[in-house]
């Protein structure tokens, strides 16, 4: 058995685990709140995306709509984030050999990746064509990553729950 | 613009055809149950995972020619079978059932379940509810 797998076991027959993925209630509420964090997270993430393409809110400056929005974002992922470590730590052992599963991990690595390459270049000259009437190509470029990548998450996590392995 | 607008069209559109991918259906029972295969298991309990989103029951059953075959019983959400009077423990290894429902599409040794007797002869509704498979009322 890989650590990995070992790790996984432990963690899904732990009481804790054993205790959300045997309840009547705590596993679906959990799912509940994961899906409205999502929801909170990738709405108001589209809405800067849009934006860059040019598609939404043109006269807003890139960098004002930036500061009010993604406050919301970072809410929606920390929401997400730990009803999600907490639905992974009930179903690790099967989330683990789930392709699903492990596309999704990779997804989540990859759209973790875009804003940071984003924000380290493009996104520093935002001053410079914050209310231009075409944003540069890498914005645009990252918004469509940011969307496709956010959509694949979205889909690779409802298939988690079909595919059996 | 224009061509920014048409772009963000084929994306949208790419990725709904994405989605009509076959799904492995959860809910509705008819995408991953063959309706028209109805199973009636005779067998004994060789494992019971009491989990969410839904419970599992696997029996050993016995051919009429003595074969023994491993099937998986894919029932409700333990919330809902809570409700009818499950619970984690109303199942042991070695206990004889009987589940009807109907086999799995993809030819696995799965049944989804829509009734289960237990070994004292209580029957109990075991389908998901408002899965849309028979015997589904939508307040089971």
């Amino acid at each position: 058995m890989s650590p990995l797998l070992h790790f996984c076991t432990w963690l899904y027959s732990t009481p804790f685990g054993t205790a959300i993925r045997e309840s009547d209630y705590a596993f679906p509420i959990i799912e509940t709140i994961h899906t409205l964090g999502i929801t909170l997270l990738v709405g108001t993430i589209s809405v800067i995306d849009l934006r860059l393409l040019g598609l939404t809110l043109r006269h807003v400056s890139v960098s004002k709509l930036y500061r009010q929005i993604i406050p919301w974002t970072w809410g929606g992922f920390v929401v997400m984030f730990i009803s999600g470590v907490l639905l992974f730590i009930s179903e690790a052992k099967d989330n683990y050999g789930n392709p699903a599963f492990r596309i999704k991990l990779i997804l989540l690595f990859l759209v973790g990746l875009n804003p940071l390459i984003f924000h380290t270049t493009t996104f520093r000259e935002v001053h410079t064509w914050d209310l231009a009437k075409i944003t540069p190509v890498r914005a645009r470029l990252a918004a469509v990553f940011s969307l496709c990548l956010w959509g694949g998450i979205i889909v690779a996590g409802r298939i988690i729950a079909y595919s059996h392995n | 613009m224009k061509k920014n607008t048409l772009a963000f069209f084929a994306l949208v559109g790419a990725f709904a055809l994405t989605l009509t991918i076959p799904a492995f259906a959860h809910h509705s029972f008819a995408a991953e149950f063959d309706i028209n295969k109805p199973v009636t298991l005779k067998g004994v309990v060789t494992k019971f995972e009491w989990s969410n989103p839904h419970i599992y029951v696997f029996v050993d059953v016995k051919d009429n020619k003595g074969k023994v075959t491993n099937w998986g019983i894919e029932s409700a959400s333990p919330g809902q079978l809570s409700r009818r009077g499950w619970k984690h423990d109303s199942l042991k290894i070695g206990d004889n059932i009987v589940a009807d429902g109907f086999a799995a599409k993809d030819g696995s040794k799965l049944v989804g379940a829509r009734n289960v007797t237990f070994s004292d002869g209580r029957k109990i509704f075991a389908g998901a509810t408002g899965d849309g498979g028979p015997g589904d009322n939508g307040t089971n």
